[in-house]
């Protein structure tokens, strides 16, 4: 993910420094969206920290769109970088809350059983 | 990383030599700060991949803020390097998490296993007890139905030995004494004598046959007993010898000496009245007493 978007990054800047006509990010766009999508299935919304992120994502990539109709492809291209970039942000987060949810659950169970045990133990 | 820390230096170094570039964007102190929070957590050492792609954004950041100062571009950069970094450090926690979780299900199933185990041998302990327990049991009632057979064979050959005795003598049920048979004495002895006439040596075999299937432990007591005629001490004497030949003649018979004792009561336990002949034919008598062994 990380490896595709860097050469992204630096190959439409040098586009930009060569004063070429800057083409418009349909694929950047493409892979904005999909990542917001994989946030949002992943239950981002609903996680307080990573609900900020997508929040951003959304906001940018709906400018980023806005930006593409009105013809400003440089700005468009910002804009999903910086999109891309928070959708993903919002998966890694809610993927750490639900890991740390998992090593609560499992933390929890393993006192219940320890406690379990020990009454059974006494018996 | 290595690249990161040289775009640092020539940073450092083009500021000292007096051509410094503007005062860093924002966005870019931000991404440092936030590498550098990254770069001391978890990810360093579970996720270095992700670390090394936050550090190579920030180097891209740092790269366009040296070539171009304080522009969008490295302020985009810079806003992607922050995310990589957070991302890093996400990354890294998320791992830290699911390490532990691991160990946590891993120690629980081992205390799991651990209790099942001193369970089981808790239980095969218990069963094992209960298994001696059982025996036990088992034996104690082979026991009691041992010796419910053996008092149910001894009342059925008691009751044999009644029926058989019925027909030759009288035959009672004393509540204290036990079984009483009772021989007329002028059917064993001739007048004034102790020695068995020949015909009373059948009636005591047949007498004998049926104690012998009585139970081997009740004791047998020969009672001699008269009339009032004559003399007490000779009637006294008279009934002790009459008893003791009895009790003699049993014994021959294959009773077990030590069960049998001979008693002469003489005239002092009169059944009849001695005014009669019919009473005092009576009177005179030989009684055995089969007293059931004590339970």
């Amino acid at each position: 993910m990380q490896v595709q978007l860097i050469p992204m990054v630096a190959t439409s800047w040098l586009v930009l420094g060569c004063g070429a006509t800057y083409p418009a990010p349909t694929q950047p766009l493409a892979d904005t969206e999909s990542a917001e999508r994989s946030a949002t299935e992943l239950g981002a919304a609903n996680q307080p920290k990573a609900q900020l992120h997508l929040q951003l994502a959304h906001e940018q990539l709906l400018r980023a769109k806005a930006a593409m109709k009105s013809g400003d492809n440089e700005s468009a291209t910002a804009l999903l970088l910086r999109a891309r970039s928070d959708a993903e942000l919002a998966i890694a987060l809610t993927r750490e809350e639900a890991a740390k949810a998992g090593a609560q659950t499992a933390t929890d169970q393993s006192n219940t059983q320890q406690l379990k045990n020990a009454t059974q133990g006494g018996q | 990383m290595k690249t990161f820390r040289n775009a640092s230096f020539l940073f450092a170094f083009a500021s000292l030599a007096g051509c410094a570039p503007a005062l860093p964007p924002q966005d870019l102190v931000t991404a440092r700060a936030s590498y550098a929070r990254a770069s001391h957590g978890a990810a360093a050492t579970l996720d270095p991949a992700e670390l090394h792609s936050a550090a190579e954004s920030l180097q891209n950041a740092e790269g366009s803020f040296t070539d171009e100062g304080d522009t969008q571009r490295t302020r985009d950069l810079s806003y992607v390097a922050d995310r990589r970094a957070q991302i890093a450090e996400a990354a890294g926690e998320t791992k830290r998490a699911a390490n532990q979780q691991g160990q946590t299900l891993t120690n629980m199933h081992a205390a799991e296993t651990a209790h099942a185990d001193d369970s089981s041998s808790r239980l095969g302990r218990a069963n094992l007890q209960l298994a001696v327990q059982d025996q036990s049991l088992r034996s104690q009632n082979q026991q009691l139905d041992t010796e419910r057979d053996r008092r149910q064979d001894a009342e059925k050959r008691a009751a044999q030995a009644a029926a058989d005795l019925a027909s030759i003598a009288t035959v009672k049920q004393d509540a204290t004494r036990g079984m009483v048979i009772t021989l007329s004495g002028g059917v064993l002895f001739a007048s004034n004598r102790a020695d068995l006439l020949p015909s009373a040596q059948a009636k005591l075999n047949e007498v004998a046959a049926a104690l012998s299937k009585n139970d081997s432990d009740s004791k047998i007591v020969v009672e001699g007993h008269t009339d009032s005629q004559g003399g007490a001490e000779y009637n006294q004497d008279l009934s002790q010898r009459r008893a003791q030949t009895v009790r003699d003649y049993l014994v021959s018979r294959k009773i077990a000496a030590d069960r049998v004792t001979a008693t002469g009561f003489g005239l002092t336990r009169p059944i009849a009245d001695n005014a009669s002949p019919e009473g005092r034919a009576n009177n005179r008598r030989v009684e055995i007493v089969v007293q059931p062994a004590s339970p």
